[in-house]
C-alpha cells in the first residue's frame, strides 16, 4: 500500500507540467463540467435573475435588491410568500416529530436480537419510498375520497364513521394529511439509515450494559442513542433539506394551487406558479427567481445553524 | 466465599450442543483458564456464567447462591471483554461508575471506589479522558478497572489480551497476575493462547468439542495429559504422536518396523495398538537416549537460543524436535533422534492415557 502511494508520487514527480494538467483534467474535468453545467450556472443565473424587473413591454431592468422587498413586503407578494414559508415550517416540523421518531423506533425493533422475518419488515416498510410520489398520491387521494374512499368504510366497520372527514379538502387539515401521507412514505430512509448505525454497535457494548445492570431498552437510551447521535443529525439534514425542497407530493395531491385556499402550499408550489405561470397568473422569471433564491438562502442558513450549532459539538466514534 | 460451582451444564443453539454436561468447580480465590481451539464453547461457558447466554440445564452457583435465573448485573460477576467494550461517549471515571450509578449507589461510595480503582490501575491523570485517547493498554487497564469497582464474587476475563500487541500482552500477562495476588479474587479467565494459561493459571481447564477435556495445575496436563487432545494442544509445538503396536516382551513395534524397549503400564496387553507421544522439547540430535529415530532433516526452523527440526521418517510421518543452541545439520542431511523413556506418553485406541 504504502510502495503503491509512493510510486505513484513518484510518478506524478516526475511528470512534466503538460501532462501533470492532463492529469488533473482527466480526473477532475467530468465533474467540474457537470457541476457547472447543473449546478453552479443555473444557481447563479437564479440569483442574477432575481436582481432584474419585468417591464410591461417584457424588457427587463436591473432593479437591485427590489423584487426581494417587494416579495418581503407587498402584501400581494408577501402573503403568500409568508404562507407558503409558515406550512413549509409545519411540513418540516411533522417530519422531525413524526416521521423520524417512527423512523428511529422502527430501527430500534428492527435490530432487536430475536426479531423474526427482519428482511421482510425492512423491504415492506421501505417499499413506499421507492414508489413513485405520483402513484403515492393518487392511491392515497383514491383511499380518502369521501365518495369513493375505503378508510370512510374502514371507519365505519368498527362503528367510529362518525370520526371520518374529507381530511384533504378541509382547509384545518389538507396541509397536515399531505405531510403524514408524506411521512408514512418516506419513514423509511430515517429507518434504514439509523438502522445501519446501530448494526456498527458492537454486540459486546451491550453486553458490558447488560452486566452493569441495564435492560435492552435502558442500553438504548443510555448507550445506543449517544452513538448514534451523528446519524440522527445527518437525517435531520436530509429532512430539512427535502422538506423545503419539496414540491411533487403537494402538486400530484393538490395541484399547483395547493388548495383549499393555499392551506397546503409550500415553497415549492409558490414558486413553480411564479416562474412557471398557472391558470390567469402569468410566469414571471424575475419574481419566480427571487422566490427560488429566498428557498437556497433558508437552506444555506439551516444548514449553516446545523453545521456551526451542532456538528461541531459532535463527537463521532470508532469502535 | 466465592466459589463457583457448575454442575451438569448443557447448551445447545437448535440441534447443535455447544456446551455437554460441563462439571467444573473453580475455588475460592483461585485463579481459573479455559483454554481451547476456537469453537470449543470456552467463550460461550463464559457468557453461561456471566448470565449473558441462556443455559438448556444444568447448574450455576456463585458464592453458594444459585444463579441460573439471575440477569447478569444480579450475578456478582464483573466481565472483561476482548474488545474492552468500553463506552466511546463516557470518559473513563464514568465508564467505571456507569454501572454503579445504576444500581443506585451513594454518590461518595462510587467516587471511593473508582478512586481506590484508579489508583490501583494507575488510571488516576486519565479519568477524564475518552476512551478514543487512550492507547490499548490504557484501555484494557480501563475495563478490568470498571470490573473492580463492581467488588464481583468473581472475575471473568474474556480473551482480554488478544487485542494487545506482543510485547504488550506480556506486560499486561504479569499486570492480571499481580492484580489477581493482591485482590485475591476469583477469576475465570479464557484464552487460546496457552502461554498465558501455562504462566497465570492456577488450574486449566481444556475445552474441545464442548466438553471439557482435562482440568488440573498446569503441569498436571503438561506432564500427564490424560488423553491425546490435551496431549497435543498442551506444549508448543505439539506432542509428537506416532502409532505403534504392544510386541511380545513388552516392546513397541513403530509402523516402520523399529521396535523400542520400554516399561509399559500394566494395562497394556500384547497385540494393543497405542499411539506414543513425545515432545519435541524433550528430543535430542544425535545425542543418547533410550529411544533412537532416525529420518531425513526436512527444514530446520532456527530462532536463535534454539531451533526446530522436522525430520521426516522412513514411514513418512514428521517429528519436531527441538535442538539447542545452532545445529550444523541442514535440510537433506539424515539425522538421529533421541529421547528417554520417562518422557514416553503412551494412549490406547481410544486416545486415552495409559499408565
Amino acid at each position: 500500500m504504502a510502495d503503491a502511494k509512493a510510486g505513484a508520487g513518484n510518478a506524478i514527480v516526475g511528470m512534466g507540467r503538460g501532462s501533470y494538467a492532463m492529469l488533473l483534467v482527466f480526473f477532475l474535468g467530468p465533474a467540474v463540467v457537470i457541476y457547472t453545467v447543473f449546478s453552479i450556472y443555473p444557481l447563479l443565473a437564479t440569483i442574477f435573475n432575481s436582481l432584474y424587473l419585468r417591464q410591461p413591454d417584457g424588457a427587463y431592468i436591473f432593479n437591485g435588491l427590489g423584487n426581494f422587498q417587494t416579495l418581503l413586503t407587498d402584501t400581494t407578494w408577501s402573503a403568500p410568500f409568508w404562507n407558503a414559508f409558515r406550512n413549509n415550517c409545519y411540513f418540516f416540523l411533522i417530519h422531525m416529530l413524526v416521521q423520524n421518531p417512527i423512523g428511529l423506533a422502527l430501527a430500534a425493533m428492527l435490530s432487536l436480537p430475536r426479531l423474526r422475518f427482519r428482511a421482510t419488515y425492512r423491504t415492506l416498510i421501505f417499499m413506499p419510498t421507492m414508489l413513485s410520489v405520483v402513484i403515492i398520491g393518487f392511491t392515497w387521494q383514491l383511499i380518502l375520497s369521501p365518495l369513493w374512499g375505503i378508510s370512510k368504510m374502514f371507519l365505519n366497520a368498527f362503528g367510529l364513521g362518525f370520526l371520518f372527514a374529507p381530511w384533504l379538502g378541509q382547509e384545518s387539515t389538507a396541509l397536515i394529511t399531505v405531510s403524514l401521507i408524506s411521512v408514512w412514505q418516506f419513514v423509511g430512509i430515517p429507518m434504514i439509515l439509523i438502522y445501519t448505525a446501530l448494526l456498527a454497535i458492537p454486540e459486546e457494548l451491550i453486553d458490558a450494559a447488560t452486566v452493569d445492570g441495564l435492560n435492552q431498552f435502558q442500553a438504548f437510551i443510555w448507550v445506543k442513542l449517544p452513538l448514534i447521535f451523528p446519524t440522527i443529525g445527518l437525517v435531520s439534514v436530509l429532512t430539512f433539506v427535502n422538506n423545503f425542497n419539496a414540491f411533487d407530493l403537494i402538486y400530484a395531491m393538490k395541484g399547483a394551487l395547493a388548495g383549499p385556499n393555499f392551506s397546503a402550499d409550500i415553497m415549492g408550489t409558490l414558486f413553480y406558479r411564479t416562474f412557471f405561470g398557472n391558470q390567469l397568473q402569468l410566469g414571471d422569471l424575475s419574481m419566480g427567481s427571487t422566490i427560488a433564491t429566498m428557498m437556497f438562502l433558508i437552506i444555506l442558513i439551516g444548514i449553516m445553524c446545523y453545521l456551526f450549532l451542532i456538528q461541531r459539538r459532535m463527537q463521532r466514534y470508532s469502535f | 466465599m466465592s466459589e463457583v460451582k457448575i454442575e451438569k451444564l448443557c447448551k445447545s443453539y437448535g440441534p447443535v450442543e455447544v456446551l455437554k454436561d460441563i462439571d467444573l468447580t473453580v475455588e475460592d480465590g483461585s485463579f481459573v483458564v479455559l483454554v481451547g481451539p476456537s469453537g470449543c464453547g470456552k467463550s460461550t461457558l463464559l457468557r453461561s456464567i456471566a448470565g449473558l447466554e441462556p443455559v438448556n440445564s444444568g447448574n450455576m452457583t456463585i458464592g453458594g447462591k444459585q444463579v441460573n435465573d439471575l440477569p447478569p448485573a444480579q450475578r456478582e460477576i464483573a466481565m472483561v471483554f476482548q474488545s474492552y467494550a468500553l463506552y466511546p461517549h463516557m470518559d473513563v471515571y464514568n465508564n467505571m461508575a456507569f454501572g454503579l450509578k445504576f444500581a443506585k449507589t451513594p454518590k461518595a461510595e462510587i467516587d471511593a471506589r473508582v478512586n481506590e480503582a484508579a489508583r490501583i490501575l494507575q488510571l488516576e491523570p486519565l479519568l477524564k479522558r475518552r476512551p478514543r485517547e487512550l492507547s490499548g493498554g490504557q484501555r484494557q487497564r480501563v475495563a478490568i478497572g470498571r470490573a473492580i469497582v463492581r467488588k464481583p464474587q468473581v472475575f471473568l476475563f474474556d480473551e482480554p489480551l488478544s487485542n494487545l500487541d506482543a510485547a504488550l500482552r506480556i506486560n499486561t500477562r504479569v499486570e492480571i497476575a499481580k492484580l489477581h495476588k493482591m485482590l485475591k479474587a476469583t477469576i475465570m479467565y479464557v484464552t487460546h493462547d496457552q502461554v498465558e494459561a501455562m504462566t497465570l493459571a492456577d488450574k486449566i481447564v481444556v475445552m474441545n468439542n464442548g466438553r471439557v477435556e482435562q482440568a488440573g495445575r498446569p503441569l498436571e496436563l503438561y506432564y500427564k495429559p490424560n488423553n491425546l487432545f490435551v496431549a497435543g494442544f498442551i506444549g508448543s509445538p505439539a506432542m509428537n504422536f506416532l502409532p505403534a503396536q504392544v510386541k511380545k516382551g513388552g516392546t513397541l513395534a513403530l509402523s516402520d518396523g523399529q521396535e523400542l524397549k520400554a516399561t509399559l503400564p500394566s494395562s497394556c496387553k500384547t497385540g494393543d495398538s497405542v499411539t506414543l507421544g513425545f515432545r519435541p522439547e524433550h528430543m535430542t540430535l544425535g545425542g543418547t537416549g533410550n529411544f533412537a529415530l532416525t529420518g531425513t532433516v526436512d527444514i530446520i526452523e532456527r530462532l536463535g537460543e534454539s531451533g526446530f527440526a522436522h525430520v521426516r521418517l522412513p514411514s513418512g510421518q514428521t517429528i519436531i524436535a527441538e535442538v539447542r543452541g545452532d545445529p550444523r545439520t541442514s535440510s537433506g542431511q539424515s539425522a538421529k533422534l533421541t529421547f528417554n523413556a520417562e518422557n514416553l506418553h503412551i494412549f490406547n485406541a481410544e486416545g486415552r492415557r495409559l499408565g
